[in-house]
């Protein structure tokens, strides 16, 4: 009779249904929904589509003659490849000379956490300060080391760079969390070991910490490249509307633009499933490439 | 396991509970609301543009405030500032049922949909009932729908569109304030002398807010009759004059009168650059005219701390003028105005109370107070006291009254979608990667479809 209670599995489902309807209203629903609207007529927000469109996928035929979307495509790329080497690549140089310290390690862990508390929109305003034309930051202290003209670091040759270096900054401290939480993991008697055997430290890092910080490495590898598909709020607040010349744009900041600036919802809709279809790809190739291994 | 059956029994009471109390939090909101209407005092929902930096939005406060005391109704205050999502959000209140009981919102095609719906009270409709209702402003001046002729919003004040300057950089370059009579040709003389002065001749960022220039450099080549004409195509007379507004604009840019950010640049940093006196000319409108004193304020909240000295640096002038219009046609007019939602309308307790409060912020002695200087649709305007004003309000008084016609913004006709080949793509466009007579045609055709 008591053991019935493990095999009756009824009241779980009466706790599992809140969360499920919560989904399926807020996240379902919608997602389908949003299917839906790729393929019909709507042009102003809040706006049901009444009919579709001629012919019904034509919005994802102009998304294939869009400059717009292979630009957008294109910086995504880009913004995984700086995530990848610029945020996992940084925060591993930081994380082995963190841990190869004795005092101060946790200042330093918090000190580089810090950028990820700061919301996104706070963090683009400021370096919106930072990369001002006139009387920014940045060009006030090349004033002052003799530069005597202006750089534009918002203008066509130098966004890109000013866009994703915020972005990097600002996650370097959660990978740097997650590697040093690694490699405190990795048992000391290791390095006791290779140091008795004559290895100096690079060769202990080489054929020891690198190694057995693999799997977390991989973590961090697949967490950057499917986090620089859903960057969104820094680069919107620094460069809204792709500008200059729609050469920022992101799939994400594509997508907004069309759906709440341009309001042509439909082919914002349309956008949105390409997202969620190259989120599933790329998820799926980057884990196929940073398998974990077991040993 | 009795234990564990108490504990589930107990999680479920708590789930249970919850979600009772949600239901019963609900009703006891709806008792509060029946409570307060029983009372006969009633809650208006409105909403308006009179809020942030709007140079209204504290008069606005003060004079809903006064018709509170004098009324004992409530106002449920939802203002924001006017931008795209404010518009985006009053078009979505309505689709969905949660518009306001008093809208203060434009009259041009961003109010068709509600309008088409049948979801605001006509003037006509509401005087059938109330014959008084905005008797005291002259129906002429008052804007018709796009939609069925009829006029719905009592406006309050307008707007004008025109050209600030900068005095002191004026004076650095030697050139003259532009007067009347104002021409294209004096004007890019004008700002090549500027631009070998070392100054930037143009404040205006064309990569985010192209549209007064966009505005004017159309109307240069259309007449004030023709002005508010949609072209069919680009061949026709037109829309000959909307490309050839869109090269002059690029004109302007290959001649490096705008600021050398100017693609990358917000409007923000370019109005900073004018008031900084680091450019000579800033088309913008009315509302500008606060920006400019608050930017000459060491406290922009405290008007007490105004620097005269600073603001007398500032003037305000006529857009250069064409062969097909006189320097002295101005964009402007009665944009927006009062709607009464039909919601309200049809609420016995609200109607009243809607048609009260619009009344009152329409009347004689509150319309003054927001139009300052500029214009209403009031029959009898009181004569204004210049005293009440700083001098950059008293100088576009006195540009206004040389005016020659207030003529709409096409813009506002022509409008989403299809602005987004010449608005956003005005970067394109001076850059050369899209030709203007491509940018416009393509404008022309999302126009044609919607």
């Amino acid at each position: 009779m008591d053991a019935n209670i493990y095999k009756n599995k009824k009241p779980l489902i009466l706790f599992l249904f809140p969360a499920f309807v919560f989904m399926a209203v807020y996240l379902y629903y919608p997602f389908f929904k949003n299917i839906l609207d790729s393929f019909m007529q709507i042009k102003q927000l809040g706006v049901s589509g009444e009919e579709f469109n001629t012919p019904w996928y034509t919005n994802y035929v102009e998304m294939i003659h869009d400059q717009n979307v292979w630009t957008s495509l294109k910086n995504t790329l880009i913004m995984m490849v700086v995530t990848l080497v610029g945020q996992v690549g940084i925060a591993l140089i930081l994380a082995l000379m963190v841990d190869n310290i004795t005092k101060g390690a946790k200042l330093f862990r918090t000190l580089y956490f810090f950028p990820i508390v700061v919301s996104a929109t706070a963090l683009g305003l400021l370096f919106n300060l930072i990369f001002l034309y006139d009387k920014g930051m940045l060009n006030q202290f090349l004033e002052v080391l003799g530069r005597k003209t202006l750089i534009d670091w918002k203008g066509e040759h130098l966004a890109l760079f000013t866009m994703m270096l915020p972005v990097m900054w600002q996650y370097v401290g959660f990978y740097f969390v997650i590697i040093i939480t690694g490699l405190n993991n990795i048992p000391e008697e290791l390095y006791e070991a290779a140091s008795i055997d004559g290895a100096t430290k690079l060769q202990r890092i080489r054929y020891i910490t690198l190694p057995m910080a693999h799997n977390v490495l991989c973590t961090c590898a697949v967490l950057a490249v499917t986090g620089a598909l859903k960057v969104f709020d820094l680069p919107w607040i620094m460069f809204p509307k792709g500008m200059p010349l729609k050469s920022t744009f992101l799939t994400g900041t594509y997508m907004y633009y069309q759906t709440m600036e341009v309001k042509n919802v439909d082919y914002g809709a349309a956008l949105a499933v390409m997202i969620v279809i190259l989120g599933v790809v790329l998820s799926k190739v980057v884990n196929t490439i940073f398998k974990e291994k077991d040993y | 396991m009795k234990l564990k059956k108490i504990t589930a029994l107990l999680l479920t009471c708590t789930m249970a509970f919850s979600m009772a109390a949600c239901g019963s939090k609900k009703e006891v909101a709806t008792e509060t609301k029946g409570a307060g209407s029983t009372t006969g005092s009633v809650e208006l929902e409105v909403v308006t543009t009179f809020a942030g930096n709007d140079g209204n939005a504290q008069n606005y406060k003060a004079s809903y405030e006064a018709w509170e005391r004098e009324t004992g109704n409530t106002v449920v205050d939802m203002s924001a500032t006017s931008d795209d999502s404010f518009k985006t959000r009053v078009v979505t209140d309505f689709e969905t049922g949660s518009e306001p009981d008093v809208l203060f919102f434009f009259n041009g095609a961003d109010a068709n949909d509600f309008i088409k719906a049948g979801k605001v009270i006509s003037i006509e409709d509401i005087r059938a009932e109330y014959p008084e209702y905005a008797s005291n402003m002259d129906d002429g001046r008052i804007p018709a729908s796009m939609v069925d002729d009829k006029a719905y919003a009592v406006p309050v004040n307008g707007y004008w569109e025109a050209m600030f300057v900068n005095t002191e950089v004026l004076d650095a370059a030697g050139v003259e304030v532009p007067g009347a009579d104002y021409t294209w040709d004096a004007f890019l003389a004008d700002c090549e002398k500027i631009k070998d002065a070392g100054y930037t001749p143009i404040a205006a960022a064309l990569g985010n807010i192209p549209h007064y220039w966009w505005e004017f450099a159309i109307f240069n080549h259309t007449t004030v009759e023709d002005h508010l004409t949609v072209p069919a195509s680009i061949e026709d007379e037109i829309g000959k004059g909307w490309v050839a507004g869109m090269e002059d604009i690029k004109s302007l840019y290959e001649s490096g009168y705008f600021p050398d950010n100017t693609l990358s640049a917000t409007d923000d940093e370019t109005f900073a650059m004018f008031v900084d006196g680091k450019a000579a000319f800033l088309i913008d409108g009315s509302w500008k005219v606060g920006g400019i004193v608050s930017a000459c304020q060491s406290d922009p909240d405290d008007a007490a701390t105004l620097d005269t000295d600073k603001l007398a640096n500032f003037d305000v002038t006529y857009v250069p003028g064409s062969d097909t219009r006189k320097a002295t046609d101005l964009i402007g007019g009665l944009s927006m105005g009062y709607y009464i939602t039909k919601k309200a309308w049809d609420d016995p307790a609200k109607r009243e109370a809607a048609v009260s409060f619009v009344s009152y912020m329409t009347s004689d002695e509150v319309v003054p107070i927001f139009a300052q200087h500029t214009a209403s649709a009031l029959k009898n305007a009181p004569e204004v006291d210049e005293e009440a004003f700083n001098a950059l309000q008293i100088k576009a008084m006195s540009m206004m009254a040389g005016c020659t016609s207030l003529t709409g913004a096409v813009q506002d006709v022509f409008n989403g979608e299809c602005r987004v080949s010449t608005f956003d793509g005005m970067p394109e466009i001076v850059t050369g990667n899209v030709s203007a007579a491509d940018a416009v045609q393509e404008g022309l055709d999302v126009y044609a479809a919607q």
